[in-house]
């Protein structure tokens, strides 16, 4: 419209026509991009009085958007008000997103307190079962799969071959315990051509990750069992033969009584050594001792030898009659008493020789292994009388 | 002389110095309606603008909203919360206090600025549309609140006002460089 075209009197009214449509079409234009959720797009003046309730809207809009925003970002202090009913749900919304929230934080905070239970708990596991010294070795107990073990189990061991003797034995201990045996304490040896490492170990059956497990607590003995023999070897053992003493001798006996384990008692006696020891000395003495025990332990291999005291020795064995035992004992001591001795300068010379008695202990006796022991002796003794002639023609 | 008479003035504003309005005004109690604070604002307005002219009225009305918003931020508002929940609080004490209605439009965390309106406006809502700015106090008290919070300088302007009735403004606040 061209205002200078109209008569002066109108040149107010084309003016306000003027303003009236720009004003409608900046409406119509605002109204547009609100419609399309364009709302950052030119909004009307402050003067276009026409756009005043959708520049509210807009306003509401833009709010609303930033709200929206906050409420995704998890902030639900969020408020609306004087926007009606939409004000009364979006707000119900939030409340009930901040209690939902509140929960989902209390669970929250209860899982990672039982979290940082549980990690108190294994810390002070993994601290306890690192610092022991016995390993804790755990497998399943139908396949044998390894399941835990505190330390590399191969710097317990000794022996390259050890693991796998460890496992399999752990398997068959696992195997054997009761389906409701809580425990298992056993000792075990590993064995190797050229060591031996003992170990003790209590087994305890275990529910683990799904898995029917045995947790074996493994102690290393060996040293244990060491001191253990160098002890018996005190208790047992003859100090200058090395052959069993009386002690373990009888007690041995005694065990094979009560088993009614049948077996043969062989009572031996040296001849002439109070002879050698009068005429040659104890050192020399000692020698024929030790000749002696040495032609015993040649009875055979399981056979045990033990010095009973002085020129006294006792013999046991099981699986070995009366005549064999016989024999072989005649064979050693013609072995031994076939040539006159004669030490290394030639000064020294005398008869080597023992006599010897055996009886034999069935299944089913009664007698106290002190009688048994007294019948040997008294056969030994009819033996000894009946070579006096022998021993007679030899020197001493 | 008057020995009991305090030697400080209250041409120096302070917190405190606004008085225990509930115990002074036992039977009008705390509140008055908004005519009386607008007679007060735009005769003290009109008086300002005639000694110093309108350019000075309107600096002098936006600091003495900066000084208000920020004693308003330092004594009523919570300023060590995150700044969403500052702006919650912020919303519900202006909206309480009947200073307006606060609505976030938008906010930027990496530069900090923001935009926002005021409706219902103590200040100007419903006033006759002229083509002046008259939410020069506003501006001043949203940049000494904002400021108080974030211990950063802010320019807050008025970017769009418009008035049916209920007169909203929007303002736009940024980081001063």
């Amino acid at each position: 419209m061209n205002i200078e075209s109209l008569p002066e009197d109108f040149h107010d009214l084309g003016e306000g026509l003027l303003f009236f449509g720009n004003a409608l079409a900046e409406v119509r234009s605002f109204a547009s991009d609100l419609a399309r959720g364009e709302l950052n797009g030119k909004t009307p003046g402050p003067d276009n009085e026409l756009a005043t309730g959708l520049k509210s809207l807009h306003a509401t809009l833009k709010h609303l958007t930033w709200q929206t925003k906050q409420v995704a970002n998890g902030n639900y202090e969020q408020h609306i008000d004087f926007m009606g009913e939409f004000a009364d749900a979006f707000n119900l919304m939030i409340d009930q997103l901040r209690e939902r929230k509140a929960e989902h934080e209390q669970e929250l905070a209860e899982i990672q307190k039982s979290t940082k239970e549980l990690e108190r708990s294994n810390s002070l596991f993994e601290t306890i079962t690192s610092q022991m010294t016995e390993w804790i070795v755990m497998i399943d107990k139908e396949t044998g799969e390894h399941l835990f073990a505190n330390h590399p189990i191969e710097k317990a061991l000794t022996n390259d071959i050890f693991e796998a003797q460890l496992y399999a034995i752990l398997l068959d201990y696992a195997k054997e315990m009761e389906e409701d045996a809580n425990f298992l304490e056993e000792e075990f040896p590993l064995i190797s051509d050229t060591e031996i490492q003992w170990f003790s170990v209590i087994l305890y059956s275990v529910k683990w990750y799904g898995h029917n497990a045995v947790a074996a607590v493994l102690h290393d003995i060996t040293h244990e069992k060491e001191q253990q023999q160098e002890l018996e070897n005190v208790a047992y053992k003859d100090m200058l033969t090395g052959t069993y003493n009386r002690h373990y001798g009888m007690k041995l006996l005694n065990g094979w009584i009560d088993q009614h384990k049948a077996c043969i008692i062989c009572f031996i006696d040296m001849d002439r050594l109070k002879y050698v020891n009068d005429v040659f000395g104890h050192a020399e003495g000692d020698k024929y001792i030790l000749t002696v025990s040495e032609l015993l332990k040649q009875f055979s291999s399981d056979a045990v030898v033990c010095r009973l005291g002085g020129d006294e020795y006792m013999l046991l064995a099981a699986n070995k009659t009366l005549e064999e035992a016989e024999a072989i004992l005649e064979r050693l001591r013609d072995n031994l008493a076939s040539d006159e001795y004669t030490d290394e300068s030639g000064a020294i010379t005398y008869k080597r020789s023992f006599s010897y008695g055996v009886i034999e202990v069935p299944e089913t006796n009664t007698i106290s292994s002190s009688d048994l022991l007294s019948q040997a002796d008294e056969k030994m003794y009819e033996y000894k009388k009946a070579h006096k002639a022998e021993r007679r023609d030899a020197p001493g | 002389m008057n020995i009991f008479k305090k030697e400080e003035t209250l041409h120096e504003f302070k917190w405190e110095n606004l008085g225990d309005i509930k115990e002074g005004r036992g039977d009008l109690g705390e509140e008055m309606p908004v005519l009386v604070y607008r007679l007060m604002q735009y005769t003290m307005l009109d008086i300002l603008t005639k000694d110093y002219g309108p350019e000075k009225a309107n600096e002098y009305f936006r600091r003495a909203g900066f000084l208000a918003g920020t004693e308003f931020a330092k004594n009523v508002l919570d300023l060590t919360v995150e700044f969403d929940t500052f702006v919650a609080n912020l919303q519900a004490a202006l909206q309480s206090l009947k200073i307006g209605i606060l609505r976030m439009e938008a906010f930027d965390p990496e530069t900090g600025n923001l935009v926002l309106t005021v409706g219902q406006d103590l200040d100007c809502s419903g006033l006759p549309i002229t083509n002046e700015t008259v939410c020069n106090y506003d501006e001043g008290f949203i940049a000494g609140i904002l400021e108080a919070f974030t211990g950063k300088k802010y320019d807050v302007n008025e970017v769009d006002c418009w008035a049916n009735g209920d007169r909203v403004c929007r303002f736009q606040g940024s980081v001063a460089s």
